[in-house]
């Protein structure tokens, strides 16, 4: 028998469905070796936000490692997304990962590039979100684990509605059982109902195809200890306010919500992690200490969407070196912070749903009418004293592009210059890093800033 | 447009598709009567039939240019909502009196976003619509459709009964059985109306008052009986893909000799396949369980697909379809995915399958006849 490429790509459906699972295994324990060698390098850095690093690298590879171990001894494992009401898959003990993972998590993994252009040469089409194209090549070539059950999204874009569809049209995936919870377009007290429905539906899903039954006590343990998170995110975000801000692009932003939002959604680990994280604000405001000690803050940026995590390393440093810029705050790190009303189930239900409508990044911004693009940018830039906003314009986010418009008309009524770039977040041959380091330096002068 | 149909009907027909404005909806307002815009066929029409005002199908008809759009939408939009933005922006739609927007797609439901900012449209609303069809979005669906129904009827100081709801949606039935009994005549040998033709006079039928409509198809379908078969054609084909309104694209397509027999498209069979259910108690449930789970779903329905891939294949089996041409608007993601399901389902199929990209307006012309002429011919045709 020929041996079975584990690094790249081809097509999966000649494969038997053991060689498809040793195939994706492979892959999975590589991604988790990537995050291993991060995990090296943080435990170097003798720093606060270093230990913060390694607490949270030690979190993400235990989810991997529960993932892994689901996958070699046929336990009941799920597919899902972070804004899927998360809480409800730790409460009842699923090991899950996200579909989008590694765009969201592990896009400085040195195969992505390569990954990338597997799914050009399978002809998924390159405009396309690469963050979706990326996770439908991964499914159509076997790089991924066949879960027991998805639970699908289907918003913020239509993307995500196209990705549900391609994992059930795949010979291996479309007998796995999904169910996908439906977004109302709109975010009224009828929408929140509407919702919370689909999520007790998704629980009697759960149920019925992993076995797994759901404990109300254990859901009101998980929502009362993210209630407790998410305070102290809250918190957390009040001290960014600072000048100079305490935390750039590297800590508090990004990871807050891969610890808050991803696969430890209630766990007693994340609350000491971001207990850590404000500790280590608290002390750097005090000290009027800020981000980056060798470059003082001259800009405080508002970066309105994602990271570009699939070239972050290239560019946000030379942020801070170049320029003095500060990413204050982000379109990933600051929402209503919900709470959970935990009196009873319905309550719970209900803020289940208002989270994971209306708190959830990119969801909250982009799932309904363009309301939350320009309120949240104009709270957020009277709040953190931002000095420009930068709208990436990811080739992906097309709603956001068709709302770039009112994004402008918001800053230029705040009075706040704002930046339109075009690039994608995760492949830097859209737009070369160079070349979003320019547009990035001619709007800095231009605007007289730095 | 070239034609070989002799027929009134049919010039008044494509009259009206080939513009925004038509004498029909002149009179209309003349009569001191109301034209409601709408976008995506999931928007229920019979809800503004039964309120008496005239439902009007949004396209950018006629528009050379988004220069006025394009400080509201950026270079990765769609260019149908960009044009016709732009055309709304030049005063073309000041005709009507109100525009229903839906969440159809991550372009087109930013139109409403941007025109609540830009312009003044005495009524401007945004319907919700389900992203799949289960029984709980039906429910939702039934909600959505009585506040289009009360929030319309306010507007219009019109109360919009059961009755004339009943009315209307049979009024519409009519409409499509009509349409069907078109698409019959193209299941022939030899079809007496081609796929531009037949494309102009279902574009016609979203922009002139639904009885001038119907009477004018009953007209056209007497003369097409009279009307001498196409023959000497290379293929026959199916177009399937979104939002097509210009019947000059197909006219292109059949210049080169693939005559276009029938379609799964947002102006097409999508919207007049199936009857919606006149026995009903209810007609808003009608209404509901229709526009959710009984017309033929586009890709945004999630769970689906599998239907949708069926209703192509019984189509090709239904009008001795050779080849399916898949079209798409550049950055339309429901369309690039579902094409790459169809090109795999197809091919499984045996059915030869092209997928063309395109812009909203006929801009690529020469691609695209040599894009055909090379499918006719791996076909060998």
């Amino acid at each position: 028998m020929e041996a079975i490429d584990y690094n790249m790509g081809t097509a999966a459906h000649d494969l038997t469905t053991l060689e498809r699972k040793d195939k994706a295994l492979a892959r999975y324990k590589k991604e988790r070796d990537w995050f291993a060698f991060l995990l090296e390098a943080a435990e170097m850095m003798d720093t606060p936000e270093g230990k913060l690093q390694v607490k949270l690298l030690n979190i993400l590879l235990d989810s991997k490692e529960k993932v892994i171990s689901s996958v070699m001894n046929d336990t009941p494992f799920v597919a899902a997304y972070f804004c899927t009401a998360p809480e409800i898959l730790n409460a009842m003990n699923l090991p899950w990962f996200m579909i989008m993972e590694t765009p969201f998590l592990a896009a400085s993994a040195p195969y992505l590039l390569d990954d990338l252009r597997g799914a050009e040469e399978m002809g998924l089409g390159t405009d396309l979100c690469s963050a979706i194209r990326l996770p439908m090549y991964y499914i159509e070539s076997g790089l991924m684990p066949v879960p027991s059950a998805v639970v699908g999204l289907l918003s913020p874009c239509d993307g995500t509605t196209m990705l549900q569809q391609v994992l059930q049209h795949n010979p291996a995936w479309k007998n796995v059982p999904l169910f996908a919870p439906d977004p109302p377009y709109t975010s009224d007290e009828r929408a929140i109902r509407y919702f919370a429905n689909e999520l007790r539906t998704m629980v009697s899903f759960l149920e019925e195809k992993t076995g797994r039954k759901m404990d109300m006590h254990r859901l009101r343990e998980v929502c009362e200890e993210s209630n407790r998170t998410y305070k102290l995110w809250q918190e957390y975000n009040e001290l960014r306010r600072a000048v100079p801000c305490p935390h750039g692009w590297e800590i508090g932003g990004a990871q807050a919500f891969a610890v808050s939002q991803c696969f430890v959604a209630g766990d007693p680990r994340c609350t000491d992690w971001f207990e850590q994280l404000l500790e280590c604000g608290e002390i750097k405001v005090k000290e009027g200490r800020g981000a980056n000690e060798y470059c003082p803050e001259k800009i405080r940026i508002l970066w309105f969407d994602i990271m570009p995590y699939g070239w972050v390393f290239e560019f946000m440093p030379w942020l801070e070196q170049e320029w003095g810029a500060i990413l204050v705050m982000d379109m990933f790190s600051n929402f209503p912070y919900t709470l959970i009303d935990t009196s009873s189930e319905e309550t719970m239900f209900h803020d289940l749903a208002k989270r994971n409508l209306m708190d959830v990044p990119m969801i909250r911004q982009a799932r309904g009418t363009a309301e939350n693009f320009s309120s949240d940018i104009a709270r957020m830039v009277k709040d953190y004293k931002i000095d420009c906003v930068i709208w990436p314009g990811h080739m992906g986010h097309k709603d956001g592009a068709a709302t770039a418009g009112i994004m402008r008309e918001t800053c230029r009524g705040l009075g706040v210059p704002f930046l339109h770039i075009g690039l994608d977040l995760f492949d830097k041959r859209y737009t070369s890093v160079d070349e979003v380091k320019d547009k990035v330096s001619e709007f800095f002068r231009g605007m007289g800033l730095g | 447009m070239e034609t070989n149909i002799k027929s009134k009907a049919f010039e008044e027909l494509a009259g009206a598709a080939a513009g925004l404005m038509n004498p029909a909806i002149e009179a209309w307002k003349a009569a001191g009567r109301k034209v409601v815009g709408y976008f995506c066929s999931h928007v229920p029409v019979e809800v503004m039939t039964a309120a008496g005002v005239l439902p009007f199908r949004m396209r950018g008809t006629g528009s050379t240019g988004t220069e006025l759009a394009d400080a509201s939408f950026s270079s990765i939009n769609c260019s149908f909502p960009k044009h016709t933005f732009n055309q709304a922006l030049r005063g073309e739609f000041d005709f009507l009196d109100g525009l229903i927007c839906i969440s159809s797609c991550d372009h087109v439901r930013r139109i409403y976003d941007n025109w609540k900012q830009q312009l003044s449209t005495p009524y401007l609303t945004v319907m919700s619509l389900p992203k799949k069809n289960g029984q709980a979005q039906v429910d939702w669906y039934y909600e959505e459709i009585n506040i289009l129904r009360a929030g319309l009827g306010e507007f219009l100081g019109v109360e919009i009964t059961d009755d004339r709801l009943r009315d209307a949606i049979q009024q519409v039935n009519e409409t499509r059985r009509l349409q069907r009994q078109m698409y019959e005549l193209r299941k022939r040998d030899r079809p007496p109306i081609s796929g531009a033709e037949a494309l102009a006079v279902m574009v016609a039928g979203n922009s002139l008052p639904r009885e001038r409509y119907n009477d004018l198809l009953r007209t056209l379908l007497a003369d097409l009986e009279n009307t001498p078969g196409r023959s000497g054609y290379r293929a026959r084909l199916m177009i399937v893909g979104s939002e097509l309104d210009d019947p000059e694209y197909l006219q292109v397509i059949e210049d080169q000799g693939g005559l276009v027999v029938t379609d799964s498209i947002c102006f097409g069979t999508r919207t007049m396949w199936v009857d919606c259910s006149e026995t009903e108690p209810d007609p808003v449930r009608a209404l509901a369980r229709y526009y959710i789970q009984e017309r033929p779903a586009c890709p945004r329905m999630n769970g689906a697909q599998p239907a949708r891939a069926k209703f192509v294949q019984d189509m090709v089996k239904e009008f001795a379809v050779d080849g399916v041409v898949g079209e798409r608007m550049l950055f339309c993601d429901f369309w690039c995915a579902e094409h790459y399901m169809n090109k795999a389902d197809l091919k499984e199929a045996g059915i030869p399958f092209i997928q063309i990209d395109r812009e909203y307006i006929l801009s690529g012309k020469g691609q695209l006849q040599t894009r055909i002429q090379a499918f006719l011919e791996t076909m060998g045709r």
